[in-house]
């Protein structure tokens, strides 16, 4: 699919109105869902938004989650401007998860930074598996990425954390204990006492600001832009396609195994035996609400960490938390459709309006 | 080794699905989510009528409908296909807990759900429905009109369109269709096997129903026998771990994760004409010049 992102985006001619259009009607669909289904809306939603942003606890949590949201989107994003659509963020990022509670147990000075960068390589590595097979064996990476998340989950959570590296001694608990944790000085330390917020939020802020520099600020960055909008061109341009195709795969499974390491490091101390982040397929979501964009990314995982965060609250009215699952998938049904949006957008601009 | 066939039949279905979607050229990465409307289509109708056949077919039109949508979308409105799948299967997993616990105030698994007969050698009409039925496909795929129609708007639109046949409401009926038969799939999963709706159905399956559709080559009959392998490989796995202990072994994981390895090892090993159907994954527009 080499004008993969020509096509997923083009049709709307605004896509930042197109998102924020799609954001707010599936708000609006889940607010008429929550009423539908017997709830006050305005008091669910009330609770949404104190457990996203009332008080510190939220706002750390809201945090905490947008920074894992901003690596997997981030991820998805960087794969999507090679020209790939990257559905194997969370294959990438349980193996990075995985490497980095294996590297944070070693009683070594600068241990936290070890851990991240061997997040970062496991995850690049899986990630460049991907890339690799598009390249030099012609395999689509949608079913090569679904196929790698699925050998990465049994692997990893059906036979390594069990097996071979679970915990000792402890007996019984074995299939829940999941690994030895970590040294204390892999922990990445917490900013803000009383809340969940650690270095992990500015470190993928950081990470965000730079993904941004490397795509448009640098010639690497343009090269991986000329790729991803026409491979064939890039190459007539001296461009080595397939080479940059595979680093855009590399650093898409990188960022994505950094998210998992965030996740060890920050708050579970341990790979758990009973891991189900579902992360990197927010990834997708936050990505394709993004654009494409890392700052827009950046915006969309704040919009899906609070939705994540807030939604714990809404238990307390007698709302699952699988809520922010279906605003979340409502925002990508309406962004996948731009047309869907076009006639309205046609009628709101009146006169300038483009034929669709 | 009676599991095998108990195993297979959600599998042979959603892949079956898989295979007819594809083939019309409509990439189906949604039929997860098509088998989890299914399942639970099926178990709320099941227990709301009392019996499991209209159950079945509740799940059959509920995965129908959800694929009615990613039609709408793909087909009418031009999404991305692969982008519409993945919203439907995220669509799925909030919208079926939501309801699950909005209709039956438990977020773990539905009560219990009158399960279709069983023969006595204790396995349901669909069991052996799943043996059949990929011959049948297969004939029809390969043998009549109406299959060619089908493979030809999966493999060159433009040419169907020539010689008239309506390349998009063709394919709107095979996505559809593709949804029929991934909701029975997922109706195998409560009312056929469980005999109740478990939160976390399918559990991947549709992904497994996915690799067995490029396994077996985007042919019914291939889809089908690489739904039984997948499900003798996780027959074995439980046999494995009930006789030997390999719980202590703790090789699971290894067994579970063979067949998405096989069948990328196949892939990259290009053996055989492992090629998607030409057209698969590219919208028509009648009113594009080529």
């Amino acid at each position: 699919m080499p004008d993969l992102r020509a096509r997923l985006f083009r049709p709307a001619r605004d896509p930042a109105w197109g998102a924020a259009a799609a954001l707010l009607a599936s708000f609006a669909v889940s607010f008429v869902a929550m009423a539908a289904s017997g709830r006050d809306p305005v008091d669910g939603f009330g609770h949404l938004l104190s457990g996203a942003f009332g008080g510190p606890g939220p706002l750390g949590e809201t945090a905490l989650k947008t920074s894992i949201l901003i690596l997997t989107g981030l991820s998805v994003a960087v794969a999507l401007i090679v020209g790939l659509f990257n559905i194997g963020a969370e294959g990438q990022l349980i193996w990075g998860a995985l490497a980095a509670a294996v590297v944070g147990r070693l009683e070594v000075p600068g241990v936290m930074l070890l851990a991240l960068l061997a997040a970062a390589l496991a995850g690049g590595a899986w990630g460049l598996i991907a890339g690799w097979l598009k390249v030099r064996r012609g395999v689509h990476e949608v079913i090569s990425t679904i196929l790698l998340n699925w050998i990465a989950i049994h692997l990893i959570q059906g036979w390594l954390v069990p097996g071979p590296l679970a915990a000792t001694g402890s007996g019984a608990h074995v299939s829940v204990a999941g690994t030895e944790a970590i040294q204390r000085g892999a922990w990445l330390p917490r900013l803000w006492p009383g809340t969940r917020l650690d270095l992990g939020f500015p470190l993928a802020l950081l990470i965000a600001l730079g993904v941004w520099f490397l795509l448009s600020r640098t010639r690497r960055g343009f090269e991986w832009r000329a790729v991803g909008a026409g491979p064939d061109a890039a190459l007539a341009a001296g461009i080595p396609a397939g080479r940059r195709i595979c680093e855009g795969m590399a650093l898409s499974g990188a960022l994505a195994g950094i998210g998992g390491a965030l996740l060890i490091l920050g708050t579970e101390h341990r790979y758990p035996g009973v891991f189900r982040t579902g992360y990197g397929f927010d990834g997708i979501a936050v990505a394709l609400v993004g654009g494409g964009s890392p700052a827009a990314t950046a915006i969309a995982a704040l919009v899906f960490g609070a939705l994540r965060a807030g939604a714990t609250r809404l238990q307390l009215v007698g709302i699952h938390p699988s809520f922010a699952e279906l605003t979340q998938g409502l925002a990508v049904l309406l962004v996948a459709a731009p047309r869907m949006f076009q006639p309205l957008l046609a009628r709101l601009r009146g006169r300038d309006a483009v034929p669709p | 080794m009676n599991l095998v066939l108990d195993f297979a039949a959600p599998l042979v279905f959603a892949a079956l699905g898989g295979v007819l979607s594809e083939r019309a050229g409509v990439v189906n990465i949604g039929l997860e989510g098509m088998m989890r409307f299914g399942a639970f289509g099926a178990a709320a109708g099941a227990i709301a009528s009392g019996s499991p056949w209209i159950g079945l077919a509740c799940g059959a039109l509920a995965g129908a409908a959800a694929a009615a949508l990613h039609a709408l979308l793909s087909l009418r409105f031009r999404a991305n296909q692969v982008v519409s799948g993945i919203a439907l299967n995220l669509v799925a997993l909030g919208l079926v807990t939501y309801l699950l616990q909005s209709i039956f105030g438990s977020a773990g698994v539905s009560p219990e759900a009158p399960s279709l007969p069983r023969d006595r050698f204790g396995h349901t009409a669909l069991a052996y429905a799943a043996l059949v039925v990929p011959v049948l496909f297969q004939l029809w795929l390969s043998r009549t009109p109406a299959g060619l129609r089908v493979r030809a708007v999966g493999e060159h639109p433009r040419a169907a369109a020539t010689l008239g046949v309506r390349v998009l409401p063709l394919r709107a009926v095979c996505v559809v269709c593709s949804g029929l038969l991934a909701g029975i799939g997922g109706a195998t999963l409560s009312v056929g096997i469980l005999g109740q709706f478990d939160a976390r159905m399918p559990a991947g399956q549709g992904f497994m129903a996915l690799a067995a559709v490029v396994f077996g080559r985007w042919t019914p009959l291939g889809a089908a026998g690489a739904a039984f392998f997948f499900a003798a490989a996780d027959a074995l796995q439980r046999h494995l771990s009930l006789t030997l202990h390999a719980a202590d072994l703790r090789l699971d994981g290894l067994f579970l994760a063979l067949p998405y390895a096989l069948t990328l090892l196949v892939l990259a090993l290009g053996i055989g004409r492992t090629r998607a159907p030409a057209a698969d994954g590219i919208p028509y527009d009648p009113e594009a010049r080529t």
